[in-house]
């Protein structure tokens, strides 16, 4: 066989190969996700990745509207006591777990239990709950020690949130994530399997039991109409946008903004924004270093930064960032412009003259931030330079974004870190507001406005103690605010029932191809 | 030569010993904690390290490694922090991925390098040698990344021949025409690859032709030609041979960026993501197997050389 | 000037050796007149002037950052000499000396040998994987890195160079008349593999540069700020159909600069003392 031949019959191989491909059937649909997600477990894991795959599986006592408002999924109805301390709620009957069980109180008692000790937004609802009780086979009846504002929106939270799972996987669980095997809730899309590194896979739940009502954000019908969701990690962005045009994917998530204009344009691809912006905060240590206590200090730092040309830089498109200073975005109930007029001052001669004053002689700011995502680093690189014309000494500290959780869990490593923050329905899920959380923000005047915030049931006057907290971050500075990213996703023309934004996580259920 | 074989076999025990201990030690020297990774950003350090402790990962080092080495003579290599499956199971997840690409690299590197590798010979000092050679090495020049890219936007999105990225198993909808998937990443894997076969071929089959005992055949009027083809086959062989040994080589380390391009769920991502996510167990494991299979290969590979090439001898 | 001589000597009759070596010329001058030749400094940042066409005043146009592309590519140009000559000095001192020292001394041979073995089983890229992780991102480390890397194999190459030339008549002549180890070693062995070692030197040069810029696409290798090829490629890599220059510049640089080493390598490879050819396969 000469070089002609060899080349000849390689050539006819590949083309053969190219041609023979089955086209996917038209009952999968396949999303590209940045990665894999720790855990589905929603009581533990906070990822929103997690989540955008979970919640097609699992569901909670409520749900949020296209408007935010926490409205029943699981529950059909509540009765609140007049003191407010005892919340009386309905369950839906005749809904069905995937293995078959009908959900009675006994798993919902069970799950909210679980997550009450182990799970991640538990404790915020649970520290204030004397009790739940199944007060009949589908009534479940919850104890406050105290009124509780926060409580539905904190229920109707699925991220980190109080999943219903049969009493029997909750018995065995703990702190730890509960295994592939336990995944069993009530959604319209059950468990099938996960490859490690290949995909997660979601079937339809034949004997689903929707809600009744309009679709309207979460709540409403949920209708299945693929038999199968595949979510396939891939990593690098390039690939999903590669991919997504090559028609090897129908959805893929956050895609980078300067690639916005190109991709709108295009015919084979839709964008989608996401609704709820996310945000970029950057964490002052509160319990060591130059910025323990030293207030005026960190407002000298907020004086220096301009966040505009950060965001400029690390996002692109004008439509895609909004350099706001409230915490939740405007047209939300929590917008409150109190003490935004500090976040973007950019004014290096006043920060110079500040942190003079606060005593600031040149020592190094330890700056850590992870380029596993690059818009914290190309952020914190615009920030290190404004720093530095103000006269800060700061030593940027690039790792790899597991690194910086284990260092900024020591005190002495760090003096400022680089997070975001997702979309939350309700600030006091706002990070800053933990006090366990690295910056470990614990003043006085913080302590007693939050135990305001949350003994209140009356929105009106929580919006207003809302506003004085925002007002208090801007003057201790526990953390600042980066400005809004609208991140968006793509995906294939042919997917119908979409909507025009994503509420937090996108959803597949009355979506079709 | 099974005396050889058993004694290759038994000198790779303290090497495999070395080297696990010596990633262990790197692996858990590394700042970061799966159990902060799993629980995500909102977790406090109470929590955190109540999961570690679950996990055993708060025990001495030595200890952890003990217990590990233990499991491992039992056959088993622990459970994955991240997926909470057994380790073995997932990388089995990953072998099939990554034992395909190899050998459709290799079918390239086959197909390709060895007849280029002997048309660059026979027209030494010909410009059809000097193209193919440099040629070659200019293929060899061009970083993975890069070419995968561009090889992506040209065949995939541009011309629609291929798939673009991912890998569903031969075992899903598709069965075996699944291997398309494979086509893009595998000639990315195989371009630098083949430069050294295509040298490797050129160097030998030059060196054939200088030797004694080709004159020798020459001198004793067998026909020219008959000489050639004879050489020409065996020294193939040896360059098939050597393939294997590169390509495996390269089916973790260049493969860990072209998996990372076209998204394949191979080992070699595997590794990568396991570093990111911290979780030990697996990177021990896919170390421990990548390390032995490494060892054995290169053993073969010194046998097939023995058994095709009689200047070789084994001591 | 014999030195020059012999070594322009290689390059008769071969002329894409000689462009390679024009070519490594420029890099080189670039990479010590950095500061002269870039227009601007390749660490400014411009938000508006961000994802600027090639053009005037920035030639290869601007980066996401607004950055002028075009002097980081100069810059880039002195990173690629830091890094290749960094890892060369590494691999080489390292790797040499274990492999010179374990071939003269057969039983201290025996002990570091192996370790060389161990080392050799891990796949290069993943071993610079795990060590990258374990140490901190900088230019000092991803130089260490993929300067161990490479010191196995040239351990490997000069231990059966060494092992050739111990058998010379002239290394027992030098023992006969009663030389101690060092001088053996370096006085009479070492100056017989000189020309070997440039060689090697060449591919491990040459191959410094593809490791760097795959450790920097995964996100493991200099820091992100640092101007070189390998980062203006990984970093800027979403932007290929956006802003196309952004990778067609620093990649032709790359492949540019890795052929012409590896043509000069290979120029050197042939001239070389023909016992010693076999040795070094490029890297």
């Amino acid at each position: 066989m000469n070089l002609k031949t060899w080349s000849k019959s390689a050539v006819a191989g590949l083309a053969l190969m190219a041609l023979s491909g089955t086209a996917w059937a038209d009952g999968m649909m396949r999303y590209a996700t940045v990665g894999e997600p720790p855990s589905l477990d929603q009581h533990v894991v906070t990822s929103d990745l997690a989540t955008t795959i979970a919640h097609h599986m699992f569901e909670g006592l409520y749900t949020f509207n296209a408007a935010n408002a926490p409205v029943g999924l699981l529950a059909a109805g509540e009765t609140i006591s007049d003191d407010g301390k005892t919340i009386t709620i309905s369950l839906r009957e005749g809904v069905k777990f995937h293995n078959g069980q009908d959900m009675t109180s006994a798993d919902v008692v069970a799950s909210l239990n679980r997550w009450g000790e182990h799970g991640s937004r538990g404790g915020l609802l649970f520290g204030n709950v004397a009790g739940v009780e199944a007060t009949g086979d589908h009534e479940v009846t919850i104890t406050l020690n105290e009124p509780f504002g926060p409580w539905k929106n904190l229920m109707a939270f699925i991220n980190g949130g109080p999943a219903i799972y049969p009493a029997s996987v909750m018995e065995a669980a703990g702190k730890e994530p509960i295994a592939p095997e336990n995944y069993i809730g009530t959604g319209p899309y059950k468990f099938s399997e996960w490859q490690p590194n290949r995909h997660v896979e979601l079937v339809r739940f034949e004997d689903y039991a929707s809600p009744d009502g309009a679709a309207d954000g979460y709540a409403g019908e949920r209708k299945a109409e693929f038999d199968t969701l595949r979510f396939i990690p891939v990593p690098d962005v390039g690939t999903r946008v590669s991919g997504l045009k090559a028609g090897d994917y129908d959805y893929a998530e956050s895609i980078p903004g300067d690639l916005y204009a190109d991709l709108d344009a295009d015919n084979g691809v839709t964008t989608i924004l996401n609704g709820g912006p996310i945000f970029g905060l950057v964490f002052m240590n509160s319990k060591d270093g130059p910025l323990q206590d030293n207030f005026a200090l960190r407002r000298a730092i907020q004086t220096a930064i301009d966040k505009t040309p950060a965001l400029q830089v690390a996002i692109g498109p004008e439509g895609l960032w909004r350099a706001n200073g409230s915490f939740l975005p405007e047209g939300n109930i929590w917008h409150t412009d109190s003490g935004a007029e500090n976040f973007s001052m950019g004014n290096a001669e006043k920060a110079k003259s500040m942190a003079k004053e606060a005593g600031y002689d040149g020592e190094p700011i330890k700056f850590m931030v992870s380029t596993n995502y690059p818009f914290h680093y190309d952020k914190a690189i615009v920030y290190t330079k404004q720093l530095a014309q103000a006269g800060f000494n700061i030593d940027l500290q690039v790792y790899d974004w597991a690194t910086l959780i284990e260092k900024r869990a020591q005190p002495d490593q760090w003096d400022l870190f680089f997070t975001h923050h997702g979309f939350v329905p309700d600030p006091i899920l706002i990070s800053v507001m933990n006090d366990n959380y690295p910056g470990w923000w614990t003043t006085d005047e913080k302590a007693a406005l939050k135990a305001k915030f949350t003994a209140s049931s009356d929105p009106a006057e929580r919006q207003a103690i809302w506003s004085e907290i925002q007002a208090l971050i801007y003057e201790q500075v526990p953390t600042m605010k980066t400005g809004d990213v609208y991140t968006y996703n793509i995906a294939s023309p042919d997917l119908k029932g979409l909507g025009e934004a994503t509420l937090i996580w996108p959803h597949f259920w009355n979506v079709s191809k | 030569m099974l005396v050889y074989t058993i004694k290759r076999l038994l000198a790779l025990i303290p090497t495999l010993l070395a080297a696990s201990i010596l990633v262990f030690l790197f692996i858990h020297l590394i700042p970061g904690d799966p159990a902060a990774i799993l629980l995500g950003d909102t977790a406090t350090p109470e929590e955190v390290a109540a999961l570690t402790r679950e996990m055993g990962l708060d025990e001495p080092i030595w200890k952890q490694y003990l217990l590990w080495l233990g499991n491992v003579l039992q056959g088993d290599l622990g459970t994955s922090v991240f997926f909470r499956e057994p380790v073995l199971k997932v990388i089995g997840s990953g072998a099939e991925t990554s034992i395909l690409l190899a050998t459709m690299t290799m079918v390239w590197i086959v197909l390709f390098g060895i007849p280029i590798g002997i048309v660059s010979a026979t027209k030494h000092g010909t410009w059809v040698d000097q193209v193919t050679s440099g040629g070659a090495m200019l293929f060899a020049s061009i970083p993975t990344f890069w070419l995968g890219l561009y090889l992506i936007l040209i065949f995939a999105v541009g011309l629609g021949w291929f798939p673009s990225s991912g890998f569903p198993s031969v075992s899903d909808d598709g069965g075996w025409t699944n291997l398309r998937y494979l086509i893009l990443p595998s000639l990315t894997l195989a371009a630098p690859n083949a430069a050294l076969i295509i040298r490797l071929v050129r160097a030998s089959m030059l060196d054939v032709a200088r030797e004694d005992h080709v004159r020798t055949a020459r001198a004793k009027g067998l026909h020219p030609a008959k000489v050639a083809i004879k050489h020409i086959f065996r020294n193939a062989l040896i360059a098939v041979a050597a393939a294997f040994g590169f390509t495996f080589a390269a089916l973790v380390s260049e493969a860990v960026v072209t998996e990372t391009v076209f998204s394949l769920p191979g080992i070699g991502r595997l590794v990568v993501q396991s570093i990111l996510r911290r979780d030990y167990p697996v990177i021990q494991g896919v170390i421990l197997v990548i390390v032995v299979l490494y060892m054995v290969i290169n053993l073969l590979v010194d046998l097939a050389y023995a058994r095709l090439d009689p200047r070789v001898s084994l001591k | 000037m014999t030195f020059i001589a012999s070594f322009l000597s290689m390059f008769r009759g071969r002329k894409l050796a000689i462009v390679g070596l024009i070519w490594l010329c420029i890099v080189a001058f670039a990479a010590i007149a950095a500061p002269l030749l870039a227009p601007f400094d390749p660490l400014e940042i411009d938000p508006v002037a961000r994802l600027s066409e090639p053009g005037m005043p920035y030639l290869f146009g601007t980066d996401h950052f607004g950055r002028d592309s075009f002097s980081r590519a100069i810059y880039g140009a002195r990173m690629a000499v830091i890094i290749g000559l960094g890892s060369v000095v590494v691999a080489l001192i390292t790797g040499g000396l274990i492999g010179m020292l374990s071939a003269y001394f057969t039983r201290l041979g025996h002990v570091l040998m192996r370790g060389v073995d161990v080392l050799m089983a891990f796949p290069a890229l993943l071993l610079a994987l795990v060590l990258m992780t374990l140490l901190e991102r900088s230019v000092t480390n991803t130089i260490i890195v993929i300067g161990v890397v490479y010191a196995t194999t040239t351990a490997r190459i000069l231990f059966g160079m060494t092992l050739k030339l111990k058998g010379e008549v002239f290394v027992d002549a030098a023992i006969c008349s009663g030389a101690g180890h060092g001088s053996v070693l370096f006085r009479h062995i070492l100056p017989n593999l000189i020309s070997p070692l440039l060689v090697q030197a060449s591919f491990i040069f040459a191959f410094a540069q593809l490791q760097a810029a795959a450790l920097d696409f995964l996100g493991l290798g200099l820091p992100p700020e640092v101007a070189s090829w390998g980062n203006m490629l990984s970093e800027e890599r979403i932007y290929v159909t956006r802003a196309p220059w952004l990778l067609i510049f620093p990649g032709a640089l790359i492949i540019l600069s890795v052929f012409s080493m590896n043509l000069v390598g290979d120029a050197m490879r042939d001239s070389i003392d023909p016992r010693f050819k076999d040795d070094i396969a490029g890297v």
